[in-house]
């Protein structure tokens, strides 16, 4: 074999039916030269290849490459120059033994529609013959601002692509593509890193209660990452299987290369300044209290109105009233004391990677630390990450690699989320007169001021703990430490045939400790009898792939090229978790079970999941121009019924470039014309133990005695597989010589069969029934136009814009069931629902009672109650869209992305009680004068239908309002300035003097405004990425953060 | 080159195997978390420990408690208003004790029965039939015959009459006693309430038959005095001491804990209602002492009334209770100079001070030996069941004494109590109105059994919906949750088309003719102003 190699060479040029003519010669041909962007900057990573040959090289940092042509290849030969975000670029050589030099230059492809890119399994494929829809971030666009969430860094940049940052530091991001698919089940896209399927786990946080501690994906560190491509629907994904119904992120982390002995290095730092985005409004007119009057005696109800959490006292006009901080205390208000509450917060965040190589090894290894500041006391998240790859060409045949990632994530005293438990909730049940820097010196104790001496220093003694106590005494911290490691070989048996052999886990522990100190109000943790408690629990979750891929690749005719691909995956999931928990232990500040006076809740739970599946494709491609392909894949999972856990489903595609087969239809204007078309149908199993219902056990024993009881959902055994079907048809166009170019899909999806718990009457014994009924439809277009309208020698403009509507509609539940609940509001005015013929997601709750005409009824001055609830609007937006413009002029650069979302409704608890509770500026209606004067006169009729004339006064207004729903449901549309960043390469003198090829700053900025409908609050907001959103209490806004970074590039 | 082609062939060719052996697979699948089966036993315990942690709660979650107007919210007033006692805010009085502890009775009973083990089915029954009065009192017509049958396929159950649950009450309740009689202790410690003890179970099965009986007096006096009589007569007998009342005793440990101590362990916005106040201070109760205490704030300074704060030289005029259903405005300012409930509920520690201690272990009540007492006082009174008016002080007597003795009142002070006009019962409709009144304090624990019986007998009068509540009328019925519109909509609707609309003012089947009672007033629970 050996000695066979230019035959081989021979054979495949035949095969690929594109050998030029070519004389054997007596030496080796070398072929070296630079790859340079438009700006004169040298282009890394770029392949430089004669293809015909099956022979190049990757560029090196400073764009310079050489590979050499065996002797015995001469003649004529096509030299192609890719790199991702680039077009290609090619150059005519002949090749005659003697050097040759030859230079590219890559122009920055607008949208990318043509060029190599990362597809399904990470297999690079040129974009042109692809027939499904899916869109790739670049490194640079991915890296342009620093957000705590690597999903976060994409938001407003690729279409049809939902991403809802967190609403506290560190929380939940949520993202949806294409709109939510199941009803029931887990609607957030696969991650897959270089070919390993990565947990996405999330431990978010509830409307009521909770802690978010964000998810999982939010481990892995922008910068090690080289492309992070979006397959958007089940046709770009099916080959992933079970889990691509909602799409599939396929990410691909940056390697090592060949680099002439040396070491490169790579260094980027940041450091950016974080505080909310925004803060509610609040009133300053009038103080704690309740009918205009208040006195603090001991803040526990001791007092006129010294328990009471709102404020409808009396006005803030520098009166001297008692107070939790002395007597006779003027009564003011102090505008700034929620904001005052809030720091400002500090990331700073660095990597530096070492990567360099021979021709048959490489090896790269990066280490990145984030270190995060918190906005709120004492709150503090670190990251460590670390990433070891390397590859070795073993010999002509044989190729491996290896990756080892292993992440530590730490975060400590995060703010709690929900009504009982977020750190704005006692803002919105607040005295405004209440000085917070008073509350800094919570040590002082409660006895100082009156109150309970066993509690802290604080302005109420009924229902909240100092803000400051909270954070300071309470110590939340998690911890997860997470591997991510892959290795995979490769044999190429001939030049058109190969087989891979891929095995990676991701395993990770997760720790959460929750301690609570002796006082700590919300019952859930702690127990007022007692001196404290604790919730210990501990994820550990493992999956692991096993995957072996033949691939053949190879032409049939001279004009039609052959790919095919077999294979099979094995894959293995365990998840446990182990939760210990009590309300009370007896000597403060032990956080141990040895400690626990109330005997510890301990839970125990473990999954396990195997599927096995055997998948294959097939594509031809025809001239170049017209690609055919189609998949096929078969799952069987353990969580399907025996005899009937195997699952089949299959995906065509094609795509024609246009512009190709009928060269004629170019012209000045269209300079590529590209249609594609795809079906596709994605299979997903159940969650595991769905098929039988059983016994839980309680872990509390009631006085020694053991209890067990019949779960609540009907189990059904003979469940079927969920199947997603899912057509898209496409077109992608180029014009004026790619100035502006247009990627548009429209697309329709439907899954039914879903599995999912339906409620039944509880009245059958079971609360729920599991079923394989319903379908929801997603269907929408999604359109990228990219524009530069200028393009001078020294000065660019380029202008994306992203578009995308989605229209969801539930079409079907299960027979007997007209309405899903996913969740409930706080009170019971509202419920979130999934309805036949609406939008999943749908607002029902108390509105208005309203006359035959519409108008609302009113009695004794106050507007009346439905009976009944209805429906208010979905919380799904009808579109949303990004606009990101660059600048660029000589070495100086900005980038400004709008991120858009409109059409969807929430609901806002922040308005339902800081309206209630008098704190902020709209309650000031009815009482701009004084607390009882001239009142609120309401707009609507009278039962008799004469206008209603009767003034009531504010608190009974707000007060009468507790109970519905419809006031305080708003529009969710937003416009936020969400990314600015002006960047700046020095020039290369300055590099050069720290031995580097460049140097440049940025100055960073995030959510830097922002144009909405909803008073007081961010309309972006979740607590976890579950399908409960939409609705919202107390989230601080996502994070304003203005920063500075610095990349040094070798 | 050819070996290693087939190496690798055969590597696909084993992966490909590993995945047709997929039965194998499924294996994988079973749930290491949970058994498939579990002691009848342990099912009876979480029974118990939930029906009663749901329905004598009355404070937390649906704060139904405010209904019977023993207690009146003094800050946050929705639930005395009734605001927060519509739509959903009841299912947790609906459908997670079917879900949850009924169908694990059902379970028990049906195990038993197979079994022939009437110290298993026997409990079962009677706890189930206990629960279920509530809540066919609380809503009127709720699925009863049809229920618990998935298995049989019926996921919509019909909703039976109110008058058929009564039955069906008072069978399931002649069965327990009758073959308990004969039955051997086979729940024996997992019984939280009884020990197992069969004759204890008969005895509590019998009190509750009559429970039931006389709430059908006002509409069908013929069933009720029969059934007042087999109740009477039942085999076994009735709760007619203390020692025999069907309690459950919370551990008190922290995480079993009486609900209402839970309640207080962080949340101060009850206080004793004005309504109660003035009838244990009509006839100069001791019992004050127990239910309620002195406020923190002398009200006569702070608000210039005529009662007086006095936690040191007693008198019931120490005691000042609140009215119910205020607006905010109005309620908020009388949190320091209104009565708390009494010291003996309260958990010691909380968040807001000591304020008593105890509670957390406080038992809960199911059924009393005071509640039969006053039942058999009523029926004596009014010739019902077999009795004649002529023991009907005797009864009365009693059953005031088992109520003192039941909040450890000393016995002078009973003895004392019974000798004053209030301790002995007037003739006629008056004795009727005593009875009421004393039955409605002694229910103090048990808010939703005193609210129907508000409903029964028109008093207390004084018990009507509070100057700022949602509602002109004392809510007759609870709504059925939202959920049963959108699971189990046709029965639902046929419910209401035969009972009426699915609002708090509907009144259910024996309360439809509420007139009847010698007790009614004219005006009976509409608000005065």
């Amino acid at each position: 074999m050996r000695n066979s190699l230019p035959g081989w060479f021979a054979g495949a040029g035949l095969l690929l039916g594109s050998l030029p003519a070519i004389s054997v010669a007596q030496q080796a041909t070398t072929v070296s030269g630079r790859v340079l962007n438009e700006a004169g900057a040298p282009v890394q990573g770029a392949s430089v290849s004669i293809s015909a040959l099956n022979i190049g090289a990757y560029t090196n940092a400073e764009g310079r490459f050489s590979f050499s042509v065996p002797a015995g290849r001469t003649g004529p030969a096509t030299v192609t120059a890719r790199r991702i975000g680039y077009s290609p670029a090619s150059a005519a050589v002949t090749l005659s033994g003697a050097p040759i030099t030859q230079d590219f230059t890559l122009r920055t492809a607008a949208t990318q529609l043509e060029g190599v890119v990362v597809t399904a399994l990470g297999v690079t494929r040129e974009k042109s013959q692809l027939g499904t829809a899916q869109q790739q971030i670049s490194a640079e666009d991915l890296t342009q601002t620093k957000a705590m969430n690597l999903v976060q860094q994409v938001q407003g940049k690729i279409s049809g692509v939902q991403i809802t940052g967190a609403g506290t530091q560190g929380g939940s991001t949520n993202i949806l593509i294409r709109g939510a698919n199941t009803l029931a089940g887990n609607n957030q896209p696969l991650f897959v890193v270089d070919g390993v399927p990565v947990s996405n786990f999330n431990r978010g946080g509830t409307l009521s209660n909770g802690y978010d501690f964000g998810n999982a994906i939010s481990d892995l560190n922008p910068e090690d990452i080289e492309t992070f491509t979006v397959l958007k629907g089940p046709n770009a994904a099916a080959i992933y299987g079970s889990r691509a119904a909602n799409g599939v992120i396929v990410i691909t982390t940056k390697k090592g290369s060949a680099s002439a002995g040396r070491m490169r290095t790579e260094l980027t730092s940041s450091l950016t300044m974080d505080r909310p985005m925004l803060l509610p409004d609040f009133q300053n007119q009038y103080g704690q209290g309740s009918a205009g009057e208040f006195e603090f005696v001991n803040g526990a109800g001791g007092g006129n109105c010294d328990g009471c959490d709102q404020s409808f006292g009396p006005k803030l006009d520098g009166r001297l009233i008692d107070q939790f901080t002395g007597k006779n205390q003027p009564w003011v208000a102090h505008p700034n004391n929620v904001k005052d509450f809030f720091e400002t917060g500090r990331t700073f965040s660095s990597t530096l990677s070492v990567s360099g190589g021979t021709e048959r090894a490489n090896a790269r290894l990066s280490v990145g630390v984030d270190n995060v500041d918190g906005y709120v006391p004492n709150n503090f998240f670190q990251k460590a990450s670390g990433v070891l790859s390397g590859g070795l060409q073993v010999n002509d045949k044989l190729n491996t690699t290896a990756t080892i990632q292993y992440i530590r994530n730490n975060g400590k005293n995060r703010a709690g989320t929900g009504y009982n438990n977020s750190i704005l909730e006692q803002f919105f049940w607040f005295g405004r007169q209440v000085d917070i820097n008073a509350l800094k010196n919570y040590k002082q104790g409660g006895g100082v001021n009156g109150g309970p001496d066993s509690r802290e220093y604080n302005w109420n003694y009924n229902y909240h703990n100092n803000p400051y106590w909270i954070q300071g005494e309470n110590g939340i911290s998690d911890t997860r430490d997470r591997f991510i490691a892959s290795a995979q070989a490769t044999y190429q048996f001939t030049d058109w045939l190969n087989a891979s052999l891929r095995s990676g886990s991701d395993i990770f522990r997760f720790d959460v400790d929750r301690q609570f100190a002796p006082g700590f109000l919300n019952g859930t943790y702690v127990n007022a009898a007692y001196n404290g408690g604790f919730q210990f629990t501990n994820d550990y979750n493992n999956e692991h792939n096993t995957e072996l891929i033949v691939n053949l690749n190879r032409n049939i005719l001279p004009n039609l090229a052959f790919t095919a691909m077999a294979g099979g995956n094995v894959r293995r999931e365990y998840y446990s978790n182990e939760s210990v928990t009590t309300t009370g232990i007896s000597v403060a500040g032990i956080y141990n079970v040895a400690n626990a006076a109330i005997t510890p809740t301990l839970g125990q739970e473990v999954r396990r999941r195997h599927v096995n599946s055997a998948f294959g494709s097939a594509s031809f491609t025809w001239n170049g121009w017209w690609t055919v392909e189609g998949t096929a894949r078969n799952d069987w999972s353990s969580t399907l019924p025996k005899g009937a856990n195997s699952y089949f489903y299959p995906s065509v595609n094609t795509s024609i470039v246009l512009s190709d087969a009928i060269p004629a239809i170019k012209n000045n204007v269209l300079s590529y014309l590209k249609l594609r078309g795809s079906l596709a149908e994605v299979g997903s199993d159940a969650a595991p133990y769905q098929l039988q219902t059983l016994f839980s056990g309680n872990p509390n024993k009631f006085g020694g005695l053991p209890q067990f009881s019949l779960g609540d959902v009907l189990a059904e055994p003979n469940l079927k597989p969920e199947l997603t079907r899912s057509s898209e048809v496409g077109v992608e166009a180029s014009f004026f010589d790619g100035r502006a170019s247009l990627d548009a899909t429209y697309y329709d999806k439907r899954t039914r069969n879903q599995i999912y718990t339906v409620p039944v009457s509880a009245t059958t014994g079971f609360a729920q029934k599991l079923i394989n009924a319903g379908e929801m439809q997603n269907k929408g277009f999604e359109a990228l136009l990219a524009v530069t309208p200028i393009q001078a020698r020294n000065f660019t403009w380029t202008s994306t814009f992203n578009y995308a509507k989605n229209e969801n509609k539930v079409l079907e539940l299960a027979p007997g069931v007209s309405i899903i609940n996913l969740g409930g509001g706080l009170f019971g005015e509202m419920r979130l629902e999934a309805r036949p013929g609406q939008p999943y997601g749908a607002i029902v709750g108390y509105g208005f009672a309203r006359d035959e005409q519409g108008r609302v009824l009113v009695e004794d001055g106050h507007p009346v109650h439905a009976d009944t609830m209805s429906y208010l609007g979905s919380i799904m937006p009808k579109w949303t869209g990004g606009w990101n413009n660059q600048f660029t002029y000589k070495n100086l650069s900005l980038n400004v992305l709008f991120d858009m979302s409109r059409g969807g409704k929430l609901m806002s608890y922040t308005n339902l009680v800081g309206h209630y509770s008098g704190v902020l500026e709209g309650s000031l209606l009815g009482r701009e004068i004084d607390w009882d004067q001239p009142g609120v006169l309401f707009n609507g009729v009278n039962a008799d239908g004469t206008p209603n004339t009767t003034r009531v006064n504010s608190e009974a207004f707000f007060q009468n309002m507790f109970g519905l729903a419809e006031p305080y449901v708003y529009d969710a549309d937003f416009v936020k300035l969400r990314e600015i960043r002006v960047g700046f390469d020095l020039p290369q003198r300055y590099a050069n003097r720290l031995r580097a090829s460049s140097l440049s700053l940025a100055l960073t900025g995030r959510n830097l405004a922002v144009w909405k409908d909803v008073p007081n609050v961010d309309p972006e907001f979740a607590y976890s990425s579950g399908n409960f959103q939409g609705v919202e209490y107390g989230v601080p806004a996502n994070p304003r953060s203005i920063g500075l970074s610095v990349r040094i590039t070798p | 080159m050819i070996s290693r082609k087939l190496y690798f062939l055969g590597a696909i060719g084993a992966l490909g195997l590993a995945a047709c052996d997929n039965d194998k697979l499924t294996e994988v699948n079973q749930n290491p978390n949970s058994p498939t089966d579990a002691p009848t036993s342990t099912l009876f315990t979480s029974s118990a420990r939930l029906t009663a942690a749901r329905f004598l709660d009355g404070v937390g979650g649906t704060r139904y408690g405010f209904l019977a107007q023993h207690m009146a919210e003094v800050q946050y007033p929705e639930s005395d208003q009734y605001i927060r006692l519509r739509g959903n805010n009841a299912a947790g009085l609906f459908s997670t004790p079917y879900s949850s502890e009924l169908q694990d009775l059902q379970l028990v009973a049906q195990r038993g029965l197979a079994a022939n083990e009437a110290g298993t089915y026997g409990p079962a029954l009677i706890l189930q039939s206990w629960e279920f009065g509530y809540i066919t009192d609380t809503f009127g017509d709720v699925p009863y015959s049809q229920a618990f049958k998935a298995d049989s396929g019926i996921l919509s159950p019909a909703y039976d009459e109110q008058k058929a649950i009564y039955a069906g009450i008072f069978a399931n309740l002649d069965k327990a006693a009758k073959d308990l009689g004969a039955a051997s202790n086979t729940l024996g410690g997992s019984d939280p309430i009884y020990g197992g003890a069969p004759a204890k179970w008969q005895k509590f099965a019998n009190s509750l038959r009559a429970r039931h009986a006389l709430r059908l007096v006002n509409v069908d006096q013929a069933t009720a005095s029969a059934q007042l009589q087999a109740a009477f007569s039942g085999p076994g007998g009735l709760i007619t001491t203390n020692a025999d009342n069907a309690l459950i005793q919370w551990p008190g440990d922290g995480v079993y804990d009486n609900p209402w101590s839970n309640n207080f362990k962080t949340r101060d916005d009850h206080r004793v209602s004005d309504r109660l106040i003035n009838v244990l201070r009509e006839f100069n109760d001791p019992r004050i002492t127990v239910l309620a205490m002195a406020p923190d704030r002398d009200a006569e300074a702070v608000e210039g009334r005529t009662t007086k704060w006095c936690p040191t030289d007693f008198t019931t005029n120490c005691y000042i209770g609140l009215a119910n259903a205020l607006t905010h405005a109005q309620a908020s300012p009388l949190v320091p100079t209104t009565s708390r409930i009494g010291g003996i509920f309260y958990p010691g520690a909380t968040a807001y001070g000591n304020y008593g201690g105890g509670g957390s272990a406080y038992p809960s009540p199911l059924m009393t030996a005071a509640e039969v007492l006053f039942i058999q006082a009523e029926a004596a009174a009014r010739g019902l069941g077999g009795l004649t008016a002529g023991q009907a002080n005797g009864f009365y007597q009693a059953a005031i004494r088992a109520s003192m003795e039941q909040y450890g009142i000393p016995s002078a002070q009973i003895t004392a109590y019974l000798a004053s006009p209030a301790g002995t019962l007037a003739a006629g409709n008056a004795g009727l109105i005593q009875i009421a009144k004393q039955k409605w304090l002694a229910l103090f624990q048990d808010p939703l059994n005193a609210w129907a019986e508000v409903r029964r007998t028109c008093q207390p009068a004084t018990v009507e919906p509070g100057p700022a509540a949602a509602e002109a009328i004392l809510p007759r019925r609870l709504q059925y949750p939202t959920n049963e519109s959108a699971t189990n909509a046709e029965s639902r609707a046929e419910a209401v088309a035969r009972q009426g609309a699915d609002n708090l003012r509907t009144r259910i089947y024996w309360d439809k003719n509420p007139t009847a009672a010698p007790t009614y007033q004219a005006g009976c629970g509409d608000r005065a102003s």
